[in-house]
């Protein structure tokens, strides 16, 4: 085997044989990179109230706006370019989904770690708090955080993490506990390293494979759920509207046919669901054994 | 001569995978008499299992057979359509496995097993079917067969499910059975009696035996004729006295040389393939000194079921779990010198690695000590010396997948401070050129290694915490036969070097004789006999020790 062989050269090798999910990747990256540069790329600023008018509210895809503007996928009740308001609706769905996975990833993993290497009473305790937390739905609980920490950015990450720990933990639990058993786990003890090193340098890179397969299908999650709170009232404030807003702000005009307000906030954020559950898919399949060529 | 019932001709296997096509069978020929046992013998990736399962037409993708013929009786069995196919296997030619605890299905009875298998090919009556399968459980020695159809495969231990899959095999008296390393994974006495049974099967029933192992001495005592497998070909085949008296081919007579048995203790074993010379032997090892070193005094341990709380609510209720505790050390009292290399030997389940381990400093002795100079290596539930380094069995599973190998072995001394980080890369260097590895090997990760690279890997690590004394436990037991030499040549040298204090378990009594001054015997969780290695193996005084050395099938080339 050549040196250049490395494992990441190799799950790249084998992820490029999925055309479907290389095109998912695709479009993962490029939302990611339009959502990021929305304030470039965006051809109005949906949060600069001058340019506004109220004459250009609810316009069909098309129209071109009292600025001179056309308007691609029409205007929102406010006047705003939904195309623009589309790209930073983005911005903040995806900056929310990745920081509630992220601290999710970070906490649940340290609890599953724990109690999986610990064991004992705190195993204990950890394990059955998460049980508890599984058999409860996740949007019934971020509901509640919501309606108790109010609203804004941070409130809703937390809300959102409360709700989503528990998978991070079970899944890094279940690998620790398997990786614990290992040879190479008792010869680090045996020589004797220091419980930290044993931990951090030998049982958690071993347990990432899973944990990452979760932590796709997470964000995805954190980036629906959030909608699904916005969409219900309870996200953001009205001055940072996210595409579930978007989608909220459209409902009622649904029926008078003016369907874009809320379809296209709507495509965008299936589009981007999908193409990272299809990623998130091709993932696990390459990092399951019983799965592989 | 009769007509061979097996006639295979030109057999070549290939897969077809992401690095290319690789040709794991080539050109595969031989012939086979009704009644006639033929030892198919070769390393790991040799391409004897392939060779078996193509018999069969079992090859799953991306393997395929790409030429030859295969003919059973006079037909042709390559390119036959699959139904045909099974209408065959198990009725005119049938298998065994290697893993008895795999093979049968853990949700079925042993007695709804054999009837199916029995009447996927024959039309019979329950009671028919029932007394055929009592009668085949009978001949393959499990006591009281009657009971034996009601019990699922869980309640019986290996040897006796490897019987089980035997009476399968035996089921519709095929003329050809392939039996794919089937004793590898029990116990010596019990492979002995299995080896014993299979002789007498063979004779009564008049049917002809492929018999898949990589262990020559198995294959030696039971088979009529040998074929040695190399790299995809059988490079040399004849009858067995003969290819063991005088191989012709090169590799053969290595494979010969290379088994501990066959050389004076102590003496370094011939290894087929390239080696680095390593180092520099000393003469003679320094005489040990009539110390205690390592002492274990009176240890036991216990291990206790861990009871969930539903068992505890059940155990309160009255309904006892059935779980009980293991007592797999046993009074153990022992002691070795310093520079001395202490062989304990034992079957599965015998206490020889629990000891093992409460000598390593992993395990804490439920009562007793073990000291070392005097000083407990455990304190507090943690090691407490790095002077105890341990090597274990399975080099594939202990190395961290995830990290480089050099890191690997450069990790515990840093840790330790035994070591600055600036020295850590002319140090690991200067252990891999000590176990025989290319220093800049050391920027790979363990995938990229054969077991015996990754087991000199694990050598080193262990080595590079300078310590005094190495617990091995089965360090060599997953290597195939040539690579066992090697590594068991590296403890010889690297212990004369470096006057190490070994303790060497195996449940290979050939290679503990090979390499220990004193040996112990365990059994059943206390050690029934020790004393040095010549001594036990000549005039065994324990009954156990007797009976696990008649059981070791023996290549004995010195007849004449």
């Amino acid at each position: 085997m050549s040196d250049r062989n490395t494992p990441l050269r190799v799950f790249w090798a084998e992820f490029r044989e999925n055309k479907m999910a290389v095109f998912a990747l695709i479009v993962v990256v490029v939302m990611m990179f339009l959502a990021l540069f929305a304030s470039v790329v965006s051809p109005h600023d949906p949060y600069d109230l001058a340019s506004l008018s109220l004459l250009d509210s609810r316009r069909p895809p098309g129209f071109v706006g009292t600025g001179g503007y056309t308007h691609i996928l029409g205007t929102d009740p406010q006047g705003r370019d939904l195309l623009s308001a589309i790209l930073y609706g983005l911005r903040i769905s995806i900056q929310i989904g990745l920081a509630a996975g992220f601290v999710s990833l970070t906490i649940g993993t340290s609890l599953g770690i724990l109690a999986a290497y610990v064991g004992g009473r705190v195993e204990a305790l950890i394990m059955r708090l998460v049980d508890l937390q599984l058999s409860f739905p996740a949007i019934l609980l971020a509901l509640v955080i919501v309606a108790l920490l109010g609203q804004g950015k941070a409130q809703l990450i937390g809300a959102l993490v409360a709700a989503q720990y528990a998978y991070f933990a079970r899944t890094a639990y279940g690998a620790a506990k398997a990786e614990r058993g290992k040879d190479y786990i008792e010869a680090a003890v045996a020589t004797p390293l220091p419980t930290r090193l044993v931990v951090l340098r030998h049982l958690l890179p071993n347990c990432m494979p899973p944990l990452i397969v979760v932590a796709t299908v997470q964000i995805a999650n954190s980036i629906s759920l959030e909608a699904t709170l916005s969409f219900l009232g309870l996200g953001l404030p009205v001055t940072e509207p996210s595409l579930g807003m978007l989608i909220s702000n459209g409902f009622p005009y649904m029926m008078s046919g003016r369907y874009w307000i809320s379809v296209y906030p709507g495509i965008a954020l299936i589009i981007l669901i999908v193409s990272i559950n299809v990623v998130g898919d091709q993932i696990r399949d390459q990092l399951n054994p019983r799965l592989r060529k | 001569m009769s007509e061979p019932v097996l006639e295979v001709q030109g057999l070549s296997t290939h897969f077809f995978t992401r690095q290319g096509e690789i040709p794991a069978v080539r050109d595969v020929s031989f012939s086979l008499q009704p009644g006639e046992v033929l030892g198919l013998v070769g390393e790991s990736g040799s391409g004897k299992s392939v060779t078996g399962f193509s018999l069969l037409g079992l090859v799953d993708a991306p393997g395929r057979i790409v030429a030859g013929s295969v003919k059973l009786d006079g037909q042709e069995l390559v390119g036959l359509a699959e139904p045909e196919l099974r209408a065959l296997r198990g009725r005119d030619i049938s298998m065994i496995f290697q893993d008895p605890i795999a093979t049968l299905n853990p949700m079925l009875s042993i007695g709804d097993q054999m009837r199916m298998a029995l009447l996927a090919h024959e039309k019979r009556s329950l009671q028919e079917a029932n007394k055929k399968c009592v009668d085949l459980l009978r001949r393959v020695g499990i006591t009281e067969p009657e009971a034996g159809l009601r019990a699922y495969p869980h309640e019986y231990s290996g040897g006796m499910r490897q019987r089980v899959a035997i009476a399968i095999a035996l089921l519709h008296n095929p003329s050809v059975i392939i039996a794919d390393e089937p004793t590898t994974a029990l116990d010596v006495s019990i492979q002995a009696q299995i080896l014993n049974e299979m002789r007498e099967l063979v004779r009564e029933t008049g049917t002809a035996l492929i018999w898949i192992s990589h262990d020559l001495a198995v294959v030696a005592s039971l088979a009529d004729r040998i074929a040695v497998m190399y790299r995809g070909e059988i490079i040399e085949t004849g009858p067995t006295f003969d290819v063991l008296r005088a191989p012709k081919q090169e590799y053969t007579a290595n494979l010969l040389a290379a088994l501990p048995a066959n050389t004076e203790p102590g003496q370094l074993l011939a290894q087929g393939g390239v080696v680095r010379s390593v180092l520099n032997v000393p003469e003679m090892p320094a005489p040990p000194e009539n110390d205690h070193f390592l002492s274990v005094s009176g240890a036991n341990r216990v291990f206790f079921p861990s009871i969930s709380l539903g068992e505890k609510i059940a155990g309160l209720m009255g309904a006892g779990s059935g779980r009980r505790s293991t007592h797999a050390v046993k009074n153990v009292t022992l002691r070795v010198a310093r520079g001395e290399t202490l062989g304990l030997v034992g079957e599965s389940g015998s206490g020889k690695s629990t000891l093992g381990r409460l000598m390593a400093g992993i395990l804490a002795p439920t009562s007793g000590q073990v000291l070392l100079d005097d000083a407990p290596v455990m304190q507090e539930g943690k090691k407490a010396t790095l002077r105890i380094q341990t090597i274990f069995q399975d080099p594939f599973a202990s190395l961290n997948p995830r990290m480089k190998v050099g890191r690997a072995v450069s990790e515990g001394a840093l840790a330790h401070n035994l070591l600055s980080p600036s020295e850590a890369s002319a140090y690991v260097k200067s252990w891999f050129e000590k176990v025989g590895l290319e220093p800049e090997w050391a920027e790979r990760y363990p995938h990229q290694f054969s077991g015996g690279q990754r087991q000199r890997v694990a050598i080193a690590r262990a080595l590079a915490m300078q310590p005094e004394v190495l617990i091995c436990d089965e360090p060599v037991a997953s290597l195939d036969v040539s690579i066992q030499a090697q590594i068991i040549n590296l403890f010889l040298e690297l212990q004369r070097s470096l006057g190490l204090t070994m303790v060497f378990i195996s449940h290979d009594l050939s290679v503990v004789r090979h390499v220990s001054d004193r040996v112990a015997v365990m059994y059943l969780g206390e050690i029934v006999e020790l004393g040095p290695a010549e001594e036990i193996y000549k005039a065994p005084k324990h009954d156990y020790t007797m009976r696990l050395l008649n059981a070791v099938p023996v290549l004995d080339l010195k007849v004449d």
